[in-house]
């Protein structure tokens, strides 16, 4: 370890067995007997399990005031290697060192009840984020200003609302004073102005005070405005570290194959409300492709399965242009055909299409990735693959002239005449 | 500055495939103040938007004192009334804490595990601070007991300072059976359902409403005279009889030898505990 390194990571690799049944008989006593059973009269069928690598030798080493961002789709092995580091979850193979107090961020609000009042939230938060008394005493006056929640201090939490908890939450994790701070994509909740707020801590507490951060997100322009450092992981695999801007860049040329289709029939989460179950990117006659000639229209589809009935779900798209970066987002909430925007949910499965506006897309390769929410909630799921597909440059109006045309849409708007003086 | 300041003085930590971690004191020292804020949780909670609110902490085992305490005299009606009543209530109470004990700490792992799958800290912190709820739950019904004690006319010994050292006893019963089964509860769930029952039979098999004389003759009829320590591999036993011995003297402890075989297995079965609980803590995560 060189004088300036704060974390060394050595060949780290986490393995996990998964159950190909899912939750697995053997998992109850009497499962175990039975399978004893099977094995004595030796007719043991064939172990359903299924070893996964989440993380296969990864090393790399971070120095002391570094904010280093960590890249990867879902599944990259991001969050387990914030497990690792952060000892929740032991590694299989592979050490790492590291100097200095450490604190974990993964979730906003660990240990919050809802029955007990902000006042004790706080204590009891702080503590388990690894605060004593005497420093939530004396941080207590600053944490309840972040949060705004001074008039609320002794109602039980559970009568708070949705953003007013999260602030609070977050506001005892901000406050923390650790020299090396792990933070998990938890800034996707709130609005805007207090992820701003939150942001902005976290810079401060980095340049001022020379402290070490590491950073999950999905959103790289977050990233790249917090981190001066990456690291990107695929599949369990490390694949590079540097300045943050050349690793997002290297990460968004990094797509898998072409196809314009991605499905995930992988078994829900424990408790999970809502599921993606596929994105396909359809031609103007209804068929799966991974290009779009912007002669005709294009549409992508997605499936999604409701696990448990509910108000307030929202699905997001967002497009991204692999030079350009990301061109837009879109909500089913913005214009559902069928209405209200407290929809209720059944169970069941739900197919949406959404028409590309190839009037103003540029040509060029695209990625469109989903995630379902609650906005300011919760995040219900965020689709494993991102769906990659082309647009064909054609014969469309603005097509003929793209040469000298910068930007990362081309959208034809009329120039209306509204004077001119011949001389 | 504050940083450099702890710079200096900063320790290493390695987080290896193979490193395990045994209990150490410095650590929950370190977490105290989650260990209280915990207990004060469970405490609260509990009894929050309960018309009779921390009354609950008294009425429910002055229920079962009555109702044992009843049953009892009418089956030992030769003994006096009285006496004979706080004798049961006493050993009812020292009865439930071992269950509140046992039955809380193998819980409380899997009751928490939101916690110690988002951030780190000793998870044995949990089963401890669910003891120290049990324990203030037991403070509070103590007050029947002395109530109970000043109404029959009881009399005060010397040998009532050990009492404390018996409840002691029944923490550790009641915590190193608990770890063994909160470990077990992580995989199989069907803990739960088997503690109640271990509870309720156990219950039977320690004096509890009988005294060890009464069991120790029953016994007799059934299995050879040499046999009958068989009787004292239940930790509680041990435990019973010396508070017993403590708050009213006499002949509570049957034979001293066995007595202390009672306690030897309390012992046994917290080293147990505690070595099965550190020997898969590490992993708790990934069987959640």
């Amino acid at each position: 370890m060189s004088n300036n390194t704060v974390i060394k990571v050595e060949g780290l690799s986490k393995q996990y067995i998964l159950n190909k049944s899912g939750a697995s008989k053997s998992d109850t006593l009497y499962g175990n007997f039975l399978n004893g059973l099977r094995n004595v009269k030796n007719i043991a069928r064939k172990k359903e399990t299924e070893e996964f690598w989440a993380l296969k030798d990864v090393s790399f080493e971070i120095n002391q005031g570094d904010r280093v961002g960590i890249i990867g789709r879902n599944g990259a092995g991001k969050s387990t290697l914030l497990k690792i580091l952060s000892r929740i979850t032991p590694p299989t193979k592979g050490r790492i060192e590291y100097s200095g107090r450490m604190a974990s961020l993964l979730e906003v609000g660990t240990g919050f009840h809802g029955d007990l009042s902000g006042r004790e939230n706080i204590y009891l938060n702080g503590s388990i984020l690894g605060m004593n008394k005497f420093e939530i005493d004396r941080k207590f006056d600053e944490i309840v200003d972040f949060a705004e929640v001074e008039k609320f201090l002794d109602t039980p939490v559970k009568r708070y609302s949705s953003g007013m908890y999260v602030r609070l939450a977050f506001a005892v994790a901000a406050h923390l004073e650790p020299e090396i701070l792990i933070v998990d994509e938890v800034l996707a909740v709130g609005d805007a102005a207090f992820q701003d707020k939150c942001l902005g801590k976290m810079n401060e507490v980095s340049a001022k005070e020379g402290r070490t951060i590491l950073f999950v997100s999905h959103q790289m322009a977050v990233l790249s405005a917090l981190c001066n450092k990456s690291v990107l992981l695929e599949k369990g695999q490390f694949v590079g570290m540097g300045p943050t801007d050349k690793i997002i860049n290297t990460y968004l040329h990094r797509g898998e194959k072409n196809t314009g289709q991605n499905y995930d029939n992988s078994e829900p989460a424990n408790g999970a409300k809502l599921k993606i179950r596929s994105v396909r990117v359809l031609n103007h006659v209804q068929t799966t492709v991974s290009e779009i000639n912007n002669l005709y229209k294009g549409y992508v589809e997605v499936t999604f399965e409701v696990f448990e009935k509910g108000r307030g779900y929202d699905v997001s798209m967002e497009l991204k242009h692999m030079q350009y970066g990301s061109i837009f987002t879109t909500c089913l909430k913005d214009i559902d055909t069928e209405g209200n925007d407290n929809k209720v949910f059944e169970k069941g499965v739900y197919k949406y299409c959404i028409e590309l506006p190839l009037s103003f897309l540029r040509e060029g390769e695209y990625i469109v990735s989903f995630a379902a929410t609650i906005p300011k909630v919760e995040v219900l799921d965020v689709f494993n693959y991102d769906t990659l597909f082309s647009i064909l440059d054609s014969t469309s109006p603005v097509a003929k002239t793209t040469e000298g045309r910068y930007g990362a849409i081309l959208p034809v708007l009329e120039w209306k005449k509204m004077e001119s003086v011949i001389i | 500055m504050t940083y450099l300041c702890n710079k200096l003085n900063q320790e290493k930590i390695i987080i290896d495939s193979n490193l395990s971690s045994f209990f150490s004191l410095k650590d929950v020292l370190k977490y105290k103040s989650l260990l209280n804020n915990l207990a004060k949780r469970d405490f609260l909670v509990r009894y929050k938007q309960a018309f009779a609110g921390i009354m609950w902490a008294l009425i429910k085992p002055l229920m079962n004192i009555l109702v044992f305490g009843y049953i009892a005299s009418k089956i030992n009606s030769s003994a006096d009334t009285a006496s004979n009543f706080v004798f049961v209530a006493s050993a009812m109470l020292l009865w439930q804490l071992f269950a509140n004990v046992f039955n809380d700490v193998s819980n409380s792992i899997i009751g928490n595990s939101n916690l110690f799958a988002k951030v780190y800290f000793p998870k044995i912190i949990i089963p401890l601070s669910s003891i120290l709820v049990c324990l203030v739950d037991f403070m509070i019904s103590l007050i029947i007991l002395i109530v109970l004690f000043i109404i029959s006319g009881q009399t005060i010994h010397w040998h009532m300072i050990l009492a404390p050292l018996f409840i002691i006893l029944t923490l550790i019963n009641g915590f190193g059976i608990g770890l063994y089964f909160a470990t077990i509860n992580v995989k199989y769930r069907d803990v739960k359902f088997i503690v109640p029952v271990i509870l309720q039979f156990g219950m039977y098999v320690t004096p509890v409403i009988f005294s060890s004389t009464f069991y120790m003759e029953k016994l007799s009829r059934f299995i050879p005279d040499w046999l009958l320590w068989l009787f004292y591999l239940n930790p509680m036993v041990g435990a019973i009889e010396g508070f017993k011995y403590s708050l009213f003297g006499g002949d509570a402890i049957y034979n001293f030898n066995y007595f202390i075989l009672s306690t030897t297995i309390s012992f046994l079965f917290l080293l147990i505990g505690v070595k099965y609980f550190y020997k898969f803590e590490r992993n708790f995560v990934d069987y959640i």
